[in-house]
């Protein structure tokens, strides 16, 4: 399990490599001069060429890649323009509001994704397979942006019940940061009504990211639920007398969490992505506003910083779901 | 404690499909006395598992009982409902089952498996789920009770850590965790090898003994029923066609379907009316060596880095149409074999030499053409069609692949081809689940034969197929090679088939060939320990010699 992990580990360095040097081709291959655009429209010639000096763009593309890779190593991601603060700084900073927002978002498509697949299953074409196939269908179909503003007009302004967007009001003291997810932070520093406050602001937006990812848990679990149900070993179970909502729960589920895994590490990379279209809905204060920004303002470090962000997080959340495939089938292990 | 223990009564049992209603039982009449062991034959399909799943309350889903009644025990439990079934099922009656890798969960360890079989007993029974620990001692109890080495061991392992003869004991185990009255076991011993199965039959009967059980055993094999079984019935088509002692069918079966199955048991101690008395000696002008290995290796290496040899310097050669044997059980190498000489799996080391040319170095194009001179047939016809092909597809495909032939001339051969194999050339349109097994084990040889190969490797090509089946693709086989001038390597673990049609034949165990020879000499004079053991324990299951053992202690 140790060597088994530890290769997993390796896959994973090597994994966060390829990203790096992916990103760093496709910002050379883009069109325009970077450096013509950082100095503006009105830039004289010579600006352009300190410009260029300054960000090493005179030197030979292999050399640019070198220093590229160099500076990532050293956790140098660049420093932005708007701002001209370093990139790193900023991501850390916007990181932990996206990274809450998706792990709500997952949690939400886990717990309910999983048991309304099981019972989709289990009452395979019956009135609540139909229900929950129809409720999985819109998840898969709906757009989030149209999705999200719907949610807001209805349960935010027309029902006042829960707040339009942001992650606290202004008026309210964020507290001490400790893991920067307020709503483990809150709950650290014992104030339970910023607690309250923050969990009714990500409600909203954690429902719309995780409606498409739930639907897909859902059917997923469902299809392998239907084909475990079937299969020899849980007939064996119930010719030896163990209770059905057993073999349901436990015997059968654990053989279907495996492919529902794989869908849950996929789906996990698909949220950060989604973040992009949900922060700007919701005015979230996570990294996918910030790229939005920057890239509004042809500000590139910070667009290849959050780049490289989502990617090592979604690296390591699969990582993550090949370590747990090898601790629920023991196959894998002795492989 | 007066009556049978099982009594099923005019039971009949349909099935709704889309197509409407499909009588799966029809008018079964079986009564079970108590100490008892009977055994059901059949076929696929005739229903034998439907019934006894029934005796379990979980058959099909869809399936509607008409009319009659199943009791147990004096019990009516044909309608019995869901919670009243905790109290019978597993404890009262318990069941094992065929194939014991499928039937055990991948995921739990042994241990948990059966201790949690123990806990569901002790919460129907009422009084309470006893300590973790007081379950893993019965539970140990019971793995050692079947004959299990290391039961402490055996606890924490998952079920992929055991033999297939290992996972049936687990399972039996496991049937006995409940002490129940009657134990189903459902085809026990199918899908385990000839030495294997022996071993499994024995504990059966003992158990029987120690434990007083009531065994109703149901199986397409009638060697195995006999060995077991002082009475049985004989199912054909959802109805019982005879019932009696066991040693009365055998020796005078009276149903038509008896007579058929029974002289369709190939016979371990006969010895083949061989076609093949003249190797093709008019056929082929140069009756030489087609095929040949040479110190043929192959090794596979796990992740963690430890080699297992597969297949271990193996010599062979086979000369031009002669059927060329090869026997030993799973594990043993011989898949592994054929493969290698078609170069589906690449040798670790070794030359393969197919009509004077060494082919172990061929790669590309070279390759791909030398492999319509050798074809394989697999072992499971159901799988080894595209459900989503028609037939006529399936066997034009090698046609597309490796030939230019135009559409029209394709069709044309396809048919050729489905009159060699006899089957109407309308069979072309078909999907294969519309097929018989034996069908579909028609249309594979077909596939194969369909670019005219002069070597045919027939991976147990009967295996999956019912008795009576099995002998007519056996017929089948040899009037084609006849027909067509093919040589074939036949790979099988039984032993009464390969006598059956084997010229010469190797014994095959752990990778290596431990005997060969004329495939008669090694049946009537067997040189090695193994070669003597698998034939002892192909006897065992085998008809003739448990007829003359049941006749003669009546």
């Amino acid at each position: 399990m140790l060597a088994f992990a530890f290769r997993k580990v390796l896959t994973l360095v090597g994994t966060m490599i390829g990203i790096a040097a992916l990103t760093f081709v496709i910002t050379n291959v883009a069109p325009g001069d970077p450096a013509r655009l950082v100095a503006g429209p009105n830039a004289t010639e010579d600006m352009v060429t300190t410009i260029r000096t300054e960000y090493g763009l005179d030197k030979s593309l292999p050399e640019q890649f070198v220093v590229y890779m160099g500076d990532l190593v050293t956790g140098d991601l660049g420093q932005s323009i708007v701002t001209t603060r370093p990139v790193l700084e900023e991501v850390l900073r916007y990181a932990p509001a996206t990274l809450e927002l998706v792990f709500v978002a997952m949690a939400l498509g886990i717990i309910v994704g999983v048991p309304m697949g099981m019972l989709s299953a289990v009452y395979k074409d019956g009135p609540i397979d139909h229900a929950t196939r129809i409720f999985s269908i819109s998840g898969v179909a709906l757009p989030a942006f149209w999705f999200g503003i719907i949610l807001q007009l209805t349960f935010a302004v027309d029902l006042g019940w829960l707040p339009v967007s942001g992650r606290l009001p202004l008026v309210t003291r964020p507290p001490e940061t400790v893991t920067g997810l307020l709503l483990v932070d809150s709950l650290l520093a014992g104030r339970l009504d910023t607690f309250w406050t923050s969990l009714r602001h990500i409600i909203l937006p954690a429902i719309v990211l995780s409606f498409p990812c739930l639907a897909s848990i859902l059917r997923v679990n469902r299809a392998e639920m239907i084909e475990v149900l079937q299969s020899d070993y849980i007939v064996a179970a119930r010719a030896h007398g163990i209770a059905s909502f057993r073999i349901v729960a436990i015997y059968a589920l654990k053989n279907a969490l495996l492919p529902t895994l794989a869908m849950i590490g996929l789906r996990f990379g698909w949220m950060l992505g989604s973040t992009v279209l949900v922060e700007t809905v919701f005015d979230w204060p996570g990294i996918g506003l910030y790229a939005v920004s920057s890239a509004l303002s042809s500000d590139f470090k910070p667009v290849i910083g959050v780049t490289l962000v989502i990617g090592f997080f979604f690296i390591v959340a699969n990582t993550l779901v090949d370590l747990a495939y090898a601790w629920i089938d023991p196959r894998l292990r002795s492989a | 404690m007066t009556g049978p223990l099982l009594d099923i009564q005019n039971y009949r049992l349909d099935i709704s499909t889309f197509d409407g209603p499909v009588h799966v039982l029809k008018d079964i009449n079986l009564t079970v006395n108590r100490g008892e062991t009977l055994g059901i034959v059949g076929e696929s399909g005739s229903g034998k598992t439907v019934l006894v799943r029934s005796v379990l309350g979980i058959g099909p889903k869809a399936s509607k009982v008409v009319e009659g009644k199943i009791a147990f025990d004096g019990q009516d439990i044909t309608a019995l409902p869901e919670k009243d079934w905790t109290k019978i099922r597993g404890i009262r009656i318990s069941m094992i089952f065929q194939d014991p890798m499928t039937y055990l969960n991948p995921l739990f360890t042994i241990g948990q498996q059966i201790s949690d079989v123990i806990a569901a007993h002790e919460k129907a029974a009422g009084h309470g789920v006893s300590s973790k620990a007081a379950r893993r001692a019965r539970t140990e109890d019971l793995l050692d009770q079947v004959g299990l080495p290391n039961p402490a061991m055996l606890f924490d392992q998952y079920p992929h850590q055991l033999s297939g003869g290992m996972r049936q004991r687990v399972l039996i185990a496991m049937a006995l965790s409940g002490k129940p009255d009657l134990l189903i076991a459902d085809e026990p011993t199918t899908a385990l090898d000839v030495t294997v199965q022996a071993q499994v039959l024995d504990l059966i009967n003992s158990l029987v003994e120690k434990l007083n059980l009531t065994v109703i055993m149901i199986s397409h094999d009638i060697g195995a029923i006999a060995t077991i079984a002082k009475r049985c019935a004989v199912m054909y088509k959802g109805e019982i066609v005879e019932q009696g002692l066991t040693a009365d069918i055998l020796s005078a079966p009276k149903h038509e379907y008896t007579r058929r199955l029974l002289a369709a048991v190939p016979d371990i101690d006969t010895a083949a009316a061989k076609v093949a008395a003249e190797p093709a000696v008019g056929t082929s002008p140069k009756p030489g060596v087609l095929l040949e290995a040479i110190g043929l290796r192959k090794v596979y290496r796990s992740q963690s880095g430890t080699e297992v040899t597969a297949v271990d310097s193996i010599n062979l050669s086979v000369a031009t149409g002669e059927i060329f044997g090869v026997v030993g059980e799973s594990g043993s190498g011989k898949s592994t074999l054929a493969r290698m000489l078609l170069r589906l799996i690449e040798p670790t080391s070794g030359d393969i030499i197919f009509d004077g040319k060494n082919i172990s170095g061929l790669t590309g194009e070279p390759l791909r053409l030398m492999r319509r001179h050798m074809q394989f047939v697999f072992q499971n016809p159901h799988s080894a069609l595209n459900g989503r092909h028609t037939i006529g597809d399936a066997i034009g495909e090698p046609l597309r692949i490796q030939t230019n032939m135009s559409r029209r001339d394709i069709e044309v051969r396809v048919e050729a081809l489905l009159d060699i194999v006899q089957l109407p050339k309308m069979f072309k349109y078909r999907y294969p689940h519309e097929l018989s097994g034996g069908q579909k084990q028609r249309i594979c040889i077909a596939r194969a034969i369909a670019l005219n190969p002069r070597l045919l490797i027939l991976d147990e090509p009967t295996s999956a197929l019912d008795i009576s089946v099995q002998a007519q693709v056996l017929d089948f086989l040899q009037e084609l090679r006849a027909e067509l001038d093919l040589t074939y390597v036949f790979i099988s673990h039984n032993l009464a088939v390969i006598r059956q049609i084997c010229d010469r034949t190797i014994v095959m165990k752990r990778g290596v060939i431990v005997e060969q020879g004329e495939t008669e000499r090694l049946f009537l004079s067997p040189q090695h320990e193994y070669t003597r053991a698998l034939i002892e324990s192909g006897r065992k299951t085998s008809r003739a010699a448990n007829l003359s053992a049941s006749a003669g202690s009546q």
